[in-house]
């Protein structure tokens, strides 16, 4: 009690609130522009953060960081493009729900989802940090090789009606993730080694400019086609009932708890991170929903369930990333490792150590992650009423304006490095091509995303756990957490289908 | 009347900023005052590499005057930054955060690198420590040593990624005691203390800092350096020879040094040189060092020139027998 207090006093004052409120401000703005992520908002707060007391930086920090991760599902839901890979798995009911009219809702229900997401992530970092961290630290390449087994078998949950273009995409996906460095030996594996060397697709793939092209840039052609073949009548967006009733958010108490279990596990084990956990828990809501006896509305069809699940799951990212990040000094994802550097430079070593020597500090970093969480609700609840409008632009405004945005947002990537920010113009404009021709033939996006994610978790998890193993292709089946998520790979195979036969 | 008044206030204020300007580039003084001189940091904010050019560029700023501001481009090992500057003016208003990094992306082929760079100054080697688990059997790195000697490839060391200063110092080691151990690259530095943390793997090869913070369940078993650790909690630390290994040198730690374009003036590069000088050993940047274990290691100009060829002479075998060497002379 006595550290909480003098947590408090650090974090309560003027400064701090006024701060973290501009945090808040400009992670949402962020968030909602496309390619500009979490980790880059943090970036660019940091030179100021040094500028400030301890408590107050980092508090800045955390403002930005919960901010954009819950601003990235406005242009998710509203257009159909994820503000950064959070949102993902927002955008197959987001997006129907808004062609239902259902605009309001949805974003009302994804803030709400943030928050809880957000709030339940940060009861469990601060009851169970350093039992987590311990947690995690049993996950090796072994067992995060089979965590990316889980992950791939999503792809069916993923591929809408038909599961062998699912399949296909998921392969299609793996095989960019391998472009790009051998990360063992240094060789590059891609078309032209010799002359691309030193260009920046030695490195692979940009996973942002990626998902620009292939969401973002295709959305644009979609609707230029669609303009030629008919006139689109603009859906008058009734913004009334954005809550969702209460009620139905305590039928989804399985959804929301499971969401949030998945999105702070995953979030806590360095190296994995929100885009896959948001697939999980689009995946096992899914499998809620089919055994509610009708109760929830299935999954695809543009239900709230589809939206509160991945947005619960990627704002408990936040709290996740962040037990590693202090109770171990390991940062749970590319943000909090920024984060890390922020709190090194005011000569504050996270880890055991922290908890150990500067609880009031600790209790101060909870505080204002509480504060950051309430910051988000309160500016998304302001603008909620705001973000539908966009909608209402003309589409020959609209269009050119989301274009523009995206390929800003791909050259932003790479901060002031000029020469990577065109290339990766280059990337987000092909797989924009390639985007729109698989969108076109009604082709699943969501499965080449998961296969490059995971891909290339999967190939170098797979190859150093065999080496550490000294060569040893069995030592999956030696490790009970590897047994473990295989026969859960194959389960979730296994049981749709005897469900399914027994229906008949 | 009130909005003429302010017309010819603008234009007289105009008129006097051209003028500056024009005088300015007139005389051409290097460094011009006006100017920010920006130094390239390859490496993201509130890295240990940042964190030193960060310090360093506040005292020079303050020993000279003159406006330094730090920019961070990152991507490609360190190559991004680096071909940033190489792709820059050489006037002298630019330059790169170099060192290890360099040496190590250049032999990789993922930039020119050091050959299209000149040499300014050397700053300070921040050095690696190879720790344990605390519940691991072996108390002394000669104790690992023979037990890996012993059987050829069952112990696994494991660094942060082949390309960088970690993997290049588990090879050098591994090298040196006749490829005894299984050298294993990990996704990070992070991803390689939770896998020595978590009992996946045996050793690992790690910054001081990542040290300390996790002291509870690590077990330094060397610094690989000639010195032992400025640092009060690392000092009892032996260093190589301490050891029992005074004949093996490698470069077991990150270099920082400061380079810059190729065919920059002599003139430029001696003023910076100074200015690095005189901020390097100002009261700040030494109690910085201090506090932060770096061991210095100060020349500029042709002296670092030289030095830098012993490290690039060090790096060459290491890159090749990790197969990661791909310039052609």
């Amino acid at each position: 009690m006595e550290f909480f207090l003098e947590g408090l006093a650090q974090v309560a004052n003027i400064s701090t609130i006024l701060w973290m409120m501009t945090g808040s401000i400009l992670g949402i703005i962020l968030g909602a522009l496309p390619g500009l992520s979490a980790t880059m908002g943090i970036a660019l707060m940091m030179p100021i953060s040094f500028q400030l007391p301890t408590a107050t930086g980092i508090g800045l920090l955390l403002a930005v960081y919960c901010g954009a991760v819950s601003g990235a599902s406005i242009p998710a839901i509203l257009l159909g493009i994820p503000g950064n890979p959070n949102a993902i798995a927002t955008i197959e009911d987001g997006l129907l729900m808004t062609q239902n009219g259902k605009a309001g809702q949805a974003l009302g229900g994804a803030i709400v989802a943030s928050f809880i997401g957000g709030i339940g992530s940060l009861i469990f970092l601060v009851l169970f940090a350093p039992l987590i961290a311990r947690l995690t630290l049993a996950f090796g390449p072994a067992e995060k090789t089979t965590l990316a087994l889980v992950g791939l078998v999503i792809i069916a949950s993923v591929s809408g009606s038909n599961i062998w273009k699912g399949l296909l995409m998921g392969a299609f996906g793996m095989a960019l993730a391998f472009l790009g460095t051998d990360p063992f030996s240094g060789q590059l594996r891609i078309p032209f080694a010799n002359q691309l060397a030193t260009t920046p697709l030695s490195k692979g793939l940009d996973l942002t400019s990626t998902l620009i092209g292939l969401f973002g840039i295709s959305q644009v052609f979609i609707e230029l086609r669609k303009r030629k073949e008919e006139t689109k009548k603009i859906e008058h967006v009734k913004i009334e009932n954005i809550f969702p009733p209460f009620k139905k958010l305590l039928q989804m108490w399985k959804i929301i708890l499971s969401s949030l279990g998945i999105g702070t596990v995953v979030g806590a084990i360095p190296g994995t991170g929100a885009s896959i956990a948001v697939f999980m828990a689009y995946n096992s809501a899914k499998n809620i929903v089919a055994n509610s006896n009708g109760k929830l509305e299935a999954l695809g069809t543009g239900a709230l369930e589809g939206v509160i699940a991945p947005e619960v799951a990627n704002n408990a990212v936040t709290g996740g990333a962040l037990i590693p990040a202090l109770a171990l000094g390991i940062p749970g994802d590319a943000a909090t490792a920024v984060l890390i550097g922020a709190l090194m430079i005011k000569g504050v070593t996270p880890g055991f150590h922290l908890f150990a020597t500067n609880m009031p500090l600790v209790y101060a970093i909870f505080i204002t992650m509480f504060l950051a969480n309430v910051f988000m609700f309160l500016f998304q609840l302001m603008g909620v009423r705001l973000y539908p409008k966009i909608l209402n632009v003309p589409q020959q405004i609209l269009l050119p304006l989301i274009l523009i945005l995206s390929f800003i947002g791909a050259y932003a990537i790479a901060g002031q490095a000029t020469s990577v920010g065109i290339y990766n113009m280059g990337i987000a404009l092909g797989m924009g091509i390639i985007g729109y021709a698989l969108k076109r033939d009604n082709y699943p996006i969501a499965p080449i995303v998961l296969g490059l994610i995971l891909g290339g978790m999967f190939e170098e998890n797979f190859r150093r756990a065999v080496k550490l193993a000294g060569g040893d292709y069995l030592v999956f089946f030696t490790k009970p957490i590897c047994l473990f998520f295989m026969a859960l790979s194959v389960l979730s195979v296994v049981l749709p289908m005897y469900a399914k036969k027994r229906k008949r | 009347m009130k909005k003429k008044s302010i017309v010819v206030i603008l234009l007289v204020l105009l008129a006097g900023m051209t003028f500056l300007a024009a005088a300015g580039s007139k005389e051409a003084i290097y460094p011009d005052p006006e100017k920010n001189i920006t130094i390239v940091v390859p490496h993201s904010p509130g890295g240990s590499t940042d964190l030193i050019f960060r310090t360093l560029a506040e005292e020079m700023k303050r020993v000279s005057g003159v406006n330094f501001i730090v920019t961070n481009i990152t991507g490609a090992g360190s190559a991004t930054g680096t071909n940033e500057v190489i792709n820059g003016k050489a006037d002298g208003y630019m330059f790169l955060g170099a060192g290890t990094h360099t040496t190590a992306a250049t032999m990789q082929g993922l930039t020119k690198g050091y050959l299209e760079l000149d040499h300014v100054a050397a700053l300070n080697w921040d050095p690696f420590i190879i720790a344990v688990r605390t519940d691991k059997p072996w108390t002394t790195l000669k104790e690992l040593i023979e037990d890996a000697k012993s059987r050829p490839g069952k112990i696994t060391l494991g660094n942060a990624g082949m390309g960088g200063a970690t993997g290049v110092a588990s090879v050098g080691l591994n090298l040196a005691f006749g490829k005894s151990f299984n050298v294993t690259p990990f996704n990070g530095g992070a991803d390689l203390i939770s896998s020595v943390l978590g009992g996946h793997c045996d050793v690992g090869i790690f910054s001081q800092s990542e040290v300390i913070a996790n002291k509870e369940s690590f077990r330094p078993l060397a610094i690989l350096a000639d010195e032992r650790s400025s640092l009060a909690s690392l000092d009892s630390v032996p260093n190589l020879s301490d050891a029992g290994y005074p004949d093996i040198t490698i470069p077991g730690g990150s270099f920082r040094s400061i380079m810059v374009k190729k065919g920059t003036g002599e003139a430029e590069k001696k003023w910076l040189a100074e200015t690095a000088d005189k901020a390097f050993h100002s009261e700040n940047f030494q109690k910085f060092m201090k506090n932060s274990g770096l061991i210095p290691v100060f020349s500029t100009l042709e002296d670092f020139a030289a030095y830098d060829a012993t490290i690039v002479a060090d790096y060459e075998p290491i890159l090749k027998e990790a197969g990661l060497y791909k310039l052609t002379k």
